[in-house]
């Protein structure tokens, strides 16, 4: 089977991209802002993919 | 006499079953400070939260300025108007500096303006070093602090206060109540509390608000001298004999109201100088053993108590 | 004007610090992208797995291009609707439920410019999401599999925002009455419904704004269908619950409880 790396890796990318947003924005956040403890949510979005990181942006933060 | 800013008749809100405000009227002089006095529940917010705009009266009306016009004059005066509620809330994401341009903006200040002036009231409730944090990192003492400052932003001629210090430790308090202090006679000044205390400490008026109705109103000094009776005060020893004697005070015809409890009298009346030698007197005769006996005045304060425990 | 320029500025300087601008239109992205490459490689995949005979195996084949890009926009209906709703349920609702609602509003002498900011914010991330998305898709498509025609594509790009714009859209008057999370579920359940109905009942519903999806699809697979109505019903829901919003907002401007 032929792969074509060169539209392979920008998808790779943009995961990486999504995840690290998310993380910047769970570290940048105060504790009390987050719901549950912040070590769980960083192992939801290493783990859960594209899901992971859409769930921690959903509904990981309270509202201000 | 000076102009009235605000005139309030027959104001009314009903919610669902319940009728917060029931018809109530005052006027607000321009410069003077009011205190909207009243326990829990008396619907102090309800009416700020009328005069704010926030909730539109089921019935009455509410003036601005002294046009007498209603409507469109209404609409220019609700940007005249500085309001805090009693729980600010504010978006954590902005900075205290970024909520306060917001805030200016949206009353009408250009864009320059509403920097300087954002910058300005930052410096007056003392939050200039932390201008530029996120406000999700304030404590609640800075978050009140920014509430005033808020209110006050957009230079209002008049600012109403929903319970302000309530929330405060002391020395947040004593900070408040200054910079009330200081803007009385440049605002008009409309606060909210429970506590007769606050309202004595900085107004010169109070309307006291019991169940929806205004139960008293005027300057608080004549209040004082219209509440000031002739007041005296028993406490006797434990015995059965006191105890008969105390329990048969509210026959005399110069007591006007009593308070009896196990050891203890409070009495309100008429003649002072009657009352003393005839209670004394009484007594001397009936070998009451007294342990204090006191002469004095009845305040703003036993006032406030008797007319929020009834 | 000015004072919708205020209330847009916030609301995108808001959306930034919570990083939507990355997050919804890199979602958007990667699904409109991995839809081509999933379907290009599906029957190498099964080939390689050894589970399915090789003779049923040869029958999956890789479909067209038009067909790809239709299946991108399946994908667009579910995870992608479920992502602009949840990520737009607290313009409204969490200005009440926080109750910053009680301090801008004593401020505004009319809301109807603060909704169409809030309006007109959502419509920004939403159009450049899936812009982006679609584009994406369009782009591995052509390259894996095959060219695409322009004119069917972008005649069911736009239909398809539109079947997109008026549902996140109801977020707003349900947002003025409701919690944001129970806005947002009424929003996707009232979507599905039209929607399915739309399908159910075509002849008497051709106006209705729920057939966009449909109508989009068939743009693409070689139909030449006519949207005007629905197309137009879309755009005065869109202003109907705008207005809506704007009306209840001022009514009820704070939780009950407050």
């Amino acid at each position: 089977m032929e792969i074509n790396w060169g539209l392979i890796w920008p998808i790779i990318a943009l995961q990486a991209v999504l995840a690290v947003t998310a993380l910047v924005s769970l570290t940048k956040a105060e504790t009390e802002q987050i719901r549950g403890p912040k070590w769980m949510w960083v192992l939801i979005i290493l783990l859960g993919n594209i899901l992971g990181s859409v769930a921690y942006f959903i509904g990981g933060r309270r509202a201000s | 006499m000076m102009e009235p800013v605000l005139r309030i008749h027959n104001l009314t809100k009903h919610m669902g079953s319940l009728t917060p405000v029931k018809g109530i009227s005052f006027n607000l002089e321009r410069g003077s400070c009011t205190a909207l006095l009243g326990p829990n529940g008396a619907g102090k917010t309800t009416t700020l939260r009328m005069l704010a705009g926030l909730l539109s009266p089921s019935q009455g009306e509410i003036r601005y300025g002294n046009s007498g016009e209603t409507g469109a004059d209404n609409q220019r005066w609700q940007k005249r108007i500085g309001y805090l509620p009693q729980y600010p809330k504010f978006y954590g994401w902005m900075s205290g500096l970024e909520y306060l341009i917001f805030s200016a903006k949206l009353s009408g200040l250009p864009g320059k303006q509403a920097k300087l002036r954002s910058l300005e009231v930052l410096e007056m409730v003392g939050l200039q070093e932390a201008a530029n944090r996120r406000i999700s990192g304030y404590s609640g003492g800075m978050k009140q602090r920014l509430g005033i400052a808020q209110a006050l932003v957009h230079e209002p001629e008049m600012i109403l206060l929903d319970e302000p210090v309530s929330a405060l430790d002391p020395i947040g308090r004593r900070e408040v109540m200054d910079l009330l202090d200081r803007l009385r006679g440049e605002v008009t000044i409309l606060f909210s509390t429970h506590v007769l205390h606050d309202a004595e400490e900085v107004c010169d008026r109070m309307v006291l608000m019991v169940d929806g109705r205004i139960a008293e109103q005027g300057e608080l000094s004549e209040l004082r001298a219209k509440y000031r009776q002739p007041l005296l005060l028993l406490e006797v020893e434990p015995g059965e004999r006191e105890a008969d004697w105390l329990r048969s005070l509210p026959e005399r015809h110069f007591i006007e109201e009593a308070e009896i409890r196990n050891r203890a009298a409070r009495l309100v009346v008429q003649d002072m100088d009657e009352a003393r030698a005839a209670l004394v007197r009484e007594m001397a005769d009936a070998g009451i053993r007294f342990q204090r006996i006191e002469a004095g005045a009845s305040s703003l304060e036993d006032m406030f108590m008797k007319v929020v425990g009834a | 004007m000015s004072m919708f320029w205020i209330h847009f500025k916030k609301e995108m300087l808001e959306a930034a610090r919570s990083y939507k601008w990355i997050w919804v239109p890199a979602v958007f992205l990667l699904l409109g992208v991995m839809q081509p490459v999933m379907m290009y490689y599906l029957p190498d995949i099964l080939m390689m797995s050894g589970d399915i005979p090789p003779e049923a195996a040869a029958l999956i084949t890789v479909p067209p291009p038009e067909e790809i890009l239709a299946s991108t926009l399946s994908q667009f209906s579910t995870i992608g609707l479920l992502v602009l709703v949840l990520s737009a349920m607290n313009t409204v609702a969490g200005e009440r439920s926080n109750g910053t609602a009680e301090l801008v509003l004593p401020r505004i002498s009319s809301v109807l410019p603060m909704m169409i900011a809030k309006w007109a914010a959502m419509m920004s991330l939403l159009i450049l999401s899936f812009v982006l998305g679609y584009a994406g898709s369009a782009y591995y498509t052509s390259q894996l599999i095959g060219t695409l025609e322009w004119g069917p594509m972008l005649g069911a790009g736009a239909f398809y925002i539109a079947w997109l714009a008026w549902i996140v859209t109801l977020v707003l008057p349900l947002g003025a009455v409701l919690r944001g999370p129970a806005a947002a579920f009424i929003a996707l359940g009232s979507a599905a419904a039209l929607t399915m109905l739309a399908s159910l009942l075509p002849s008497h519903l051709q106006w209705s704004p729920g057939r966009l999806s449909a109508i989009a699809t068939e743009c693409l697979t070689g139909g030449d269908p006519s949207a005007w109505a629905p197309a137009v019903s879309a755009v005065c829901f869109m202003a109907l619950s705008t207005i809506a919003a704007t009306l209840l907002l001022k009514r009820r401007p704070l939780l009950p409880q407050a």
